[in-house]
Formats: C-alpha cells, sequence, structure tokens
C-alpha cells in the first residue's frame, strides 16, 4: 500500500517535471536567438539539384530565389524532383553544416560576394 | 507476496523515473521532426488581396515605456547610435506636435498633448518613397508593406527626402559596430542603406505578430489586415474615431491612431 503510493507520487513528479521542461523548451523557441538548423525546412536531407549544376549555377539559383522571395512572395522552390524547399540562404546552411563550405571555395577562386555583409555567416553563428 | 510487490514496485518506478529523465534530457523529444517553417500564408499570393494595418490606441500607451521599441530593435538588429545625424529609428516615440504637425483640431486637451506617441513607417498605400527610390529598392509589396529590397538600394536617399514622416533612416556607418545584443532571427544592414521598418514581414512568414505589438503589456497596438471586414483592426476603425498622420498628402498610411 505504501509503495504504491511511492510509486504514484514518483510517477506524477516525473510527468510534472517533463511537463515543466517542456514548457522551458517552448519558451527556447520563441526567443529570437535561434539556431540556423530550426529555420531550415524539414526537406534539407537531399539539395535542390545535383552537385555538378549547384557548383555551376548556385548563384543564379541565389539571384532568383532572393528577387523571387523578397519581391513578389513566392518563398517554395520546388526542384525537378518535386521536393520542396523554403528559398533561404538557411536552407542551404542547414544542409551545408560544415562551416567553411562557402568560404574554400570562394577563397581559392577569389570571388568576394557580399552575402554576410549582412546575413549573418555560418563563420559568425554559435 | 511482499517480495512480489516490491520487485513490481521498483520496476514500475525506475520506468517512471526512466521516461521522466529521458524526456529531460531530450532523449525522447517532444517532436521527431523539426517544424517547417514554410510560409504560413499563400505560396502564390495575389496583389492586392491582403492590406497589413496597425492601430495604435495612444490612451493606453505608457509614456516612459520603451518595451516596444527595445523588442523591435533587438529583434531586426537596428544599430544603436547616439548621434543625431547617426541614429537608426524603425520604432520612437514623440510628441503629439511633432506626431501631427498638420492636425486641425484647436486647443487640444493637455493630457493629450502630454502623451507619447509611437510612429513607424505608415506603409502608405499611396507611398511617396517608392516613386521617389530610383532602383525600385523599396515598393509596394503584394500585401500592402512597403519593403526595403536591401540588396538594391545603392544609398541615394531619395526615398528620405519623399517620406513626410521621416520614418526612414540611413546608414552612413557600419551598422553592425553598434549592434550590442545581437538576433539572429534577423539580418544585419551594411553601410550606405537606407532602413526602416518593415512591419516584421520576417515574422509574418512564420505565422507571429509584429515584434512590437507582442512586447507590448497594454495591449496598445492591434495589427490586422483593412481588406478584411471582419478583422479586429477593421472592427475597431469601425467602433473609433482615428486620426492617421498628415492624411491630406493624400498618402493613406495603414497607420491609425486613436487620439
Amino acid at each position: 500500500m505504501k509503495s504504491s503510493k511511492l510509486f504514484w507520487t514518483i510517477t506524477v513528479l516525473s510527468f510534472v517535471l517533463f511537463g515543466v521542461f517542456n514548457l522551458f523548451r517552448q519558451g527556447e523557441a520563441e526567443t529570437p536567438r535561434r539556431s540556423f538548423s530550426a529555420l531550415v525546412a524539414i526537406d534539407s536531407t537531399k539539395c535542390i539539384a545535383p552537385a555538378d549544376s549547384m557548383r555551376a549555377n548556385h548563384m543564379q539559383v541565389l539571384y532568383k530565389w532572393r528577387n523571387s522571395s523578397v519581391r513578389t512572395g513566392h518563398r517554395v522552390h520546388v526542384a525537378a524532383n518535386g521536393s520542396r524547399f523554403e528559398k533561404s540562404l538557411n536552407t542551404c546552411l542547414g544542409c551545408h553544416d560544415n562551416k567553411l563550405f562557402c568560404f574554400n571555395c570562394h577563397m581559392y577562386a577569389n570571388v568576394k560576394p557580399k552575402c554576410w555583409n549582412c546575413h549573418l555567416s555560418p563563420k559568425e553563428t554559435p | 507476496m511482499m517480495n512480489q510487490q516490491r520487485r513490481e514496485f521498483i520496476k514500475k518506478t525506475a520506468f517512471g523515473v526512466l521516461a521522466g529523465l529521458g524526456a529531460a534530457s531530450g532523449l525522447v523529444p517532444a517532436f521527431s521532426l523539426e517544424k517547417t517553417v514554410l510560409p504560413v500564408w499563400d505560396e502564390n499570393p495575389v496583389a492586392g488581396k491582403i492590406r497589413w494595418g496597425m492601430l495604435i490606441d495612444t490612451r493606453k500607451c505608457k509614456k516612459d515605456c520603451q518595451l516596444c521599441v527595445s523588442a523591435c530593435h533587438h529583434e531586426h538588429n537596428v544599430p544603436h547610435f547616439t548621434t543625431r545625424k547617426d541614429e537608426i529609428k524603425w520604432i520612437w516615440k514623440n510628441s503629439y506636435k511633432n506626431v501631427f504637425p498638420t492636425a486641425t483640431d484647436q486647443f487640444v486637451t493637455s493630457e493629450v498633448l502630454n502623451r507619447s506617441f509611437l510612429v513607424l513607417c505608415n506603409h502608405c498605400a499611396d507611398a511617396p518613397c517608392t516613386r521617389a527610390c530610383p532602383t525600385e529598392a523599396t515598393f509596394k509589396r503584394w500585401d500592402g508593406i512597403v519593403a526595403m529590397d536591401y540588396h538594391r538600394c545603392i544609398g541615394c536617399r531619395f526615398c528620405m527626402a519623399a517620406c513626410p514622416y521621416g520614418s526612414r533612416s540611413f546608414n552612413w556607418q557600419d551598422p553592425r559596430t553598434a549592434i550590442h545584443d545581437p538576433s539572429l532571427a534577423y539580418p544585419t544592414r551594411e553601410q550606405g542603406v537606407v532602413e526602416k521598418c518593415n512591419f516584421c514581414s520576417d515574422r509574418l512568414i512564420k505565422g507571429l505578430q509584429p515584434a512590437c505589438l507582442e512586447a507590448c503589456p497594454e495591449q496598445v497596438l492591434t495589427f490586422g489586415d483593412l481588406n478584411d471586414p471582419q478583422s479586429d483592426i477593421r472592427m475597431l476603425l469601425e467602433t473609433n474615431v482615428t486620426m492617421q498622420r498628415k492624411p491630406e498628402l493624400g498618402t493613406k498610411p495603414s497607420v491609425f491612431y486613436i487620439i
């Protein structure tokens, strides 16, 4: 009898703990300090196009994304295979999460894109 | 018999504690997949269907409260320069005489004269800044927001001259040097571009209300679709006498004031 009381106390306590913790998590998610990974679309396990064509055309893709999302509000990119992505730098960076992914190549090619003048560079994120 | 009960009890408690610990440490996640932030609204928005607007009930606004201002400026990485020339403002407070300099009413009560009035970009339906901009960096969006495309801004400041409300600020210096508490939610600007309130278009796509509204403890602000006759803001416009800033200029502001 005594032991079952204790059992219920502990079970209820652990539920309460769980609930409080979840509340905490929700509070965390609402603050503006969010990680990039929290901002990417679900479907970021695959790239929007094959690596070769991305290597050659990523700048045009980003240029189109930026114009269509900022100016006309078309924020969803539908890839050739039908998967959907949010048109955002975070979509790219969520998957290419090596902090030097952009920089290595740009340094080699001596190109200096101005993205990180305003957007947070992967090097600056925690 | 006693031993059997004891055994059951230990098994059950162990499970309960494990589950609790697992949840607390994140081993058993609250949701297994991260929530997508795909736009909450139409993928292919129709221009002119929505017109976002804001109503400011100045009767409730506390004179010395700056919560909305600091929330907005933190959220959008607005730099804090202290000199008048360099200062950047998205939303700020000002006196009746400065906010409504052309209001026709005489002998305004001293209580009203003493109030502070929130001012921000009016997101005018007929915005003069968008006509002045030579590169279309500032433009009227499909949802009535007067947006800035910082990628295109060349820093000519024609829009600042055209805006009758002084809602625009120019980045004379590198803004990143004056952001003390950076937010990851929004990019910064760079030196040589004009910036202003974006009606929290960055939050609207996540289905959130503007940051100033969320920060206000007095429910001074109401945000909503001016084209929807059933929206809260339209209901309040229906039941209250409201003012706009410099209505005689014909800019048709989307920000309304209850005096």
